[in-house]
């Protein structure tokens, strides 16, 4: 396997609380990897670091054998883009001015703009100013600015990148991040576990900043380890994991 | 948009430029009043030199609150607003009343402009500080901090009023009201164009990186934008303007708040225009308030510019707090 992305031994601590701990992953040329597991479970903070923003206490990442904190800042931005749990847009820029901003470290080309804009469903809304667009508009514009980044031999992290988009524009934006993955390597954290088995070539459980579970996503997501992290009883009906419910009287 | 907005806010510096050199002070059987008249070539140079003094004080304070607004992601930020002209205001006071508490020779702008850069560097660093949090900088935190420290200072500078004679302190407390001076000297006029110049060299050379520095940290972080350092580097921009600004004519306020909204309204957010927008707009504005105190007296001569922009500013920041959502 053609290794893109490899981390050893990360141990990450926020303020005083330890929030990765000798967490070890590779990922190979085609890897689509669902990063799963309950909230502050540090999947947040994996992505992050990967990403080169937070820096570990111990252990190292390397992006295509190189280490990460070598690359310069430009050299990271053409290797990896990142789409970030809560995407910000502070000045009046309409989703094609925002989408165009990832190009800042690789040259202008507005080709891959309106690609990237089409690719998430966007192409009637670009001259619409980002602040007024709907919340899973606006993450799909951040989703855009990421995919117009990087080519497609690159690293791309993307942390709850479905959260308040809906299930058609979900459907739809599979297909692209698959894609992405096929040329290199795309790392997505994300709640719906049902969603990441049927998506994902492969999954990373996290619980408290420990690996509990890592391989193929339909060997690793099964009900027994999913109830296991999230301290709920979790049912596998048609191929689909989701939570029991129980409605009391 | 770009050229259009540009060329509508130059016009704008040119009519305001015109009619403040037509109108100024003339004598008629001794007695000094305003008029409009055609100077003579050498009171037309006395209203240029005040004029360009005018003009590169309002882009010194347009492109303050441009750099301010970018450094902290906050459209509401300016110098007047986070304390930082009150702070560089209570940096000169100290030196004013220092100077004559030991018998000092006149200070001279050296001595005002160190005070000033202290002082704004200290508050803008304070005020920064109060207003981080776990998720970077609160807004809402950032303007109270920057109104309580502002306030502080402001009061602080109202003691140092209090302990100094009757003549210094009617000079600090016209001067804290923001005093264009009439007759700038040529060496402020200097130093506030170099700094003016190098200020929107550098924002023009940092352009592309200002615009990605409108979105998330970690986005800025992934885009190849070294964020710390393009964060130190408008630090000391704004706080260097604002800064040079109070030296040069006390506190004035809204005005680095005003220029940016006004730029990004005639020619877009991107920085590449935004920046030289905001210099003529700044400009234009500081010397349409300046035409405009020419024809108030309320009876003690002219009003100080300071209260003409905080007059018409003030207003303009409440409209623009009920208004803006530009954060998506």
């Amino acid at each position: 396997m053609d290794r893109m992305m490899s981390a050893r031994n990360l141990r990450v601590r926020i303020g005083a609380t330890l929030a990765l701990d000798d967490v070890s992953l590779e990922v190979g040329r085609g890897a689509l990897v669902a990063v799963v597991g309950p909230n502050a479970c540090g999947k947040s903070t994996l992505l992050r670091t990967l990403a080169g923003i937070l820096v570990p206490e111990r252990g190292t990442v390397e992006i295509l054998g190189l280490p990460l904190h070598e690359l310069s800042l430009g050299t990271r931005a053409r290797a990896l883009a990142l789409v970030p749990q809560r995407p910000e847009v502070s000045a009046p820029f309409t989703a094609r001015e925002v989408v165009s901003l990832g190009r800042y470290a690789v040259g202008s080309d507005w080709r891959r703009v309106d690609a990237a804009l089409a690719d998430t469903g966007l192409a009637e809304r670009a001259d619409v100013l980002c602040s007024s667009l709907s919340g899973g508009e606006r993450q799909r514009v951040a989703i855009a600015r990421a995919l117009a980044q990087v080519g497609k031999d690159a690293v791309l992290l993307l942390d709850e990148p479905f959260s308040g988009v809906d299930p058609g524009e979900v459907a739809r934006l599979i297909p692209v991040l698959r894609a992405r993955a096929d040329g290199g390597a795309v790392l997505v954290s994300i709640h719906d576990a049902g969603l990441a088995r049927a998506f994902a070539t492969h999954a990373i459980v996290l619980e408290g900043g420990k690996v509990v579970a890592a391989g193929e996503a339909r060997a690793t997501l099964t009900a027994p380890t999913l109830s296991q992290a999230y301290g709920h009883p979790m049912e596998e009906t048609d191929g689909w994991i989701a939570p029991q419910l129980r409605f009391g009287r | 948009m770009v050229t259009r907005g540009i060329a509508l806010l130059l016009g704008l510096l040119l009519v305001a430029t015109a009619v403040r050199v037509s109108f100024g002070p003339v004598s008629v059987d001794g007695a000094i009043r305003m008029a409009f008249d055609l100077p003579s070539s050498s009171a037309l140079a006395l209203r240029g030199s005040a004029v360009f003094g005018a003009a590169l004080l309002g882009g010194a304070l347009g492109l303050s609150g441009l750099a301010l607004q970018v450094l902290l992601r906050n459209p509401l930020a300016e110098p007047f607003v986070l304390g930082v002209s009150s702070g560089a205001g209570f940096g000169v006071a100290l030196v004013l009343a220092g100077a004559y508490a030991f018998s000092a020779p006149a200070v001279a702008f050296g001595g005002e402009a160190g005070g000033a850069i202290v002082g704004a560097a200290a508050t803008l660093g304070l005020v920064i500080w109060l207003s981080r949090s776990r998720e970077g900088h609160d807004p809402t935190r950032l303007i109270l901090a920057g109104v309580i420290v502002g306030s502080v200072f402001a009061s602080a500078t109202m003691l140092v009023e209090q302990m100094v004679p009757h003549g210094l302190r009617g000079d600090l407390m016209s001067w804290m009201a923001g005093r264009l001076p009439e007759i700038p000297e040529p060496q402020m006029l200097w130093v506030l164009a170099i700094l003016v110049a190098a200020a929107a060299l550098f924002m023009l050379w940092r352009a592309r990186a200002l615009d990605v520095a409108c979105l998330s940290d970690d986005e800025v972080l992934t885009s190849g934008v070294s964020l710390g350092r393009l964060r130190a580097q408008l630090f000391l921009v704004a706080g260097a303007l604002a800064a040079a600004a109070v030296a040069f004519a006390g506190p004035i306020g809204f005005v680095g708040l005003v220029a940016p909204h006004a730029a990004r309204r005639l020619v877009g957010p991107s920085h590449r225009a935004l920046v030289m927008a905001t210099l003529v707009a700044g400009a234009a504005l500081l010397v349409f308030a300046d035409c405009v105190r020419q024809f108030i007296d309320v009876g003690t001569g002219r009003l100080p510019i300071g209260v003409v922009t905080a007059l018409a500013g003030g207003p303009t920041f409440l409209w623009l707090l009920r208004r803006t959502r530009w954060t998506a």
